[in-house]
């Protein structure tokens, strides 16, 4: 899939939510209305305040701010999402935010929760009473609008190693086979979703963004460097002989601290950079 | 911090997206419009570009990673025996480690330049660092290799200065 089907994707998903949002049939309002003005019984309202990250490419002169909306919990799902969602509906249908599968599996809705890079649709909301929850765009990120950043260049990076099967066809016309044991190393490492979490959390991603090529794109490039099937492990190696590509990981490990889906970046990355100053 | 950093941009990023948008006019990238600015808003090339990588070398690469390993690794064992053994009837082994402890702290602060004033993006301060330390470096070597060859040598400096 190239990047633009991606990004088109991405814009049709937000649009088709807008429209639900600000357009839908005048029951169904309705209906959401009368479920959120009933509160559940015997439960004393528990308000929450959210402190959301706000920029209107439309007003560009206007600096960023943190806007406040308070939620009650007892009538809100138990994920960040769902309160997002909840205030998008209720509050203000001009919060901007990506989301899509709900449950950790597309990695659209990747935001600075706290202080932590995470997907919201994962992440609890902290119930303990008088605390507020600060979210913000993945950090050193362009933002597009509010919760939303440019993930252009991400993609580019992703797509520059050549995320493929690098093998001519077997002679005997049948798939790639491939052992147990091998197959094995792939685990911990095919399950990203490119969620930029932890590229993201990475102060030399932040630092060197358009050279260093982060931790996503790292494990998806030894991802297919540890594939018994693949043939192009000399060339992928030889791309990172350089200082800025991969070299400028300094095994911070934000990167497997931060993974919502609790792989190890930071390992992966180890293993690359030891096979390449062994083997050659 | 984010917020600091986007305040001044949008603009850019708002044109950034129409001129790619364009397909159809000559400007598809905005090169002729806007300068390219490493680690900027102005991407290199279309979306759908791949990013690139610079030419491979190893002494860059896999050489310099595993060189700074094995020094880093090899400091520890020499400090101890240069101490152990109280270097002044062990001159070499005195030198060896002042020149290692050198090239380790050379190889640190270059760390540091490449990170945060890379050429690219600083084309006049970053070499003026780069060369600075490299100027550095040397007369600290040459320093050293006049200490421990007219004076009393590194290990027996620390070792008097601890016990002063």
């Amino acid at each position: 899939m190239s990047i633009t089907d991606l990004a088109a994707r991405s814009l049709i998903r937000s649009q088709a939510w807008r429209s639900v949002s600000s357009s839908a049939p005048s029951k169904y309002a309705q209906a959401s209305k009368d479920q959120s003005s009933a509160p559940p019984a015997g439960k004393e309202p528990l308000m929450k305040t959210f402190k959301i990250y706000r920029w209107n490419p439309d007003e560009p002169s206007k600096k960023p701010y943190l806007q406040s909306y308070s939620v009650d919990l007892n009538q809100c799902g138990p994920m960040i999402l769902d309160a997002i969602i909840k205030i998008k509906n209720e509050m203000d249908p001009t919060l901007t935010f990506r989301r899509s599968c709900r449950e950790g599996i597309c990695g659209s809705c990747a935001m600075n929760i706290d202080g932590q890079n995470t997907l919201a649709c994962l992440c609890r909301i902290d119930r303990a009473g008088g605390k507020e929850t600060k979210l913000y765009p993945l950090p050193h990120m362009y933002i597009v609008k509010d919760l939303v950043p440019d993930m252009t260049q991400f993609y580019k990076q992703y797509k520059s190693i050549e995320p493929w099967l690098q093998a001519d066809p077997p002679a005997d016309g049948k798939e790639h086979r491939q052992s147990i044991d091998d197959r094995a190393k792939l685990d911990g490492m095919y399950e990203c979703i490119l969620c930029a979490c932890c590229s993201t959390s990475c102060p030399s991603y932040w630092w060197n963004q358009d050279r260093y090529l982060g931790p996503a794109s790292l494990m998806a490039a030894y991802r297919w460097m540890a594939d018994s099937r693949d043939k192009a492990g000399f060339a992928r190696k030889e791309k990172m002989q350089n200082e800025l590509s991969m070299y400028r990981c300094h095994t911070i490990f934000n990167c497997s601290r931060t993974c919502p889906k609790g792989l190890n970046p930071g390992k992966a990355i180890a293993q690359m950079k030891y096979e390449m100053a062994t083997e050659s | 911090m984010a917020a600091r950093r986007l305040v001044a941009r949008p603009v850019l990023l708002a044109r950034l997206h129409t001129a790619s948008r364009s397909q159809n006019t000559a400007n598809v990238t905005g090169v002729d419009t806007y300068k390219y600015i490493p680690g900027g808003p102005i991407l290199p090339g279309t979306v759908n570009d791949a990013t690139t990588f610079p030419p491979p070398s190893k002494t860059h690469g896999s050489h310099h990673w595993a060189f700074e390993r094995l020094l880093s690794a090899a400091l520890i064992p020499l400090t101890a025996s240069t101490f152990a053994l109280s270097a002044s009837p062990y001159p070499v082994l005195d030198g060896v480690l002042a020149v290692s402890l050198v090239i380790h702290s050379h190889i640190g602060f270059d760390s540091m330049l490449v990170d945060y004033v890379h050429p690219r993006k600083f084309p006049t301060i970053g070499p003026i660092a780069t060369w600075g330390l490299r100027a550095a470096t040397l007369s600290v070597l040459v320093g050293v290799y006049q200490f421990n060859t007219t004076d009393i040598g590194l290990t027996e400096l620390i070792m008097r200065v601890w016990h002063a």
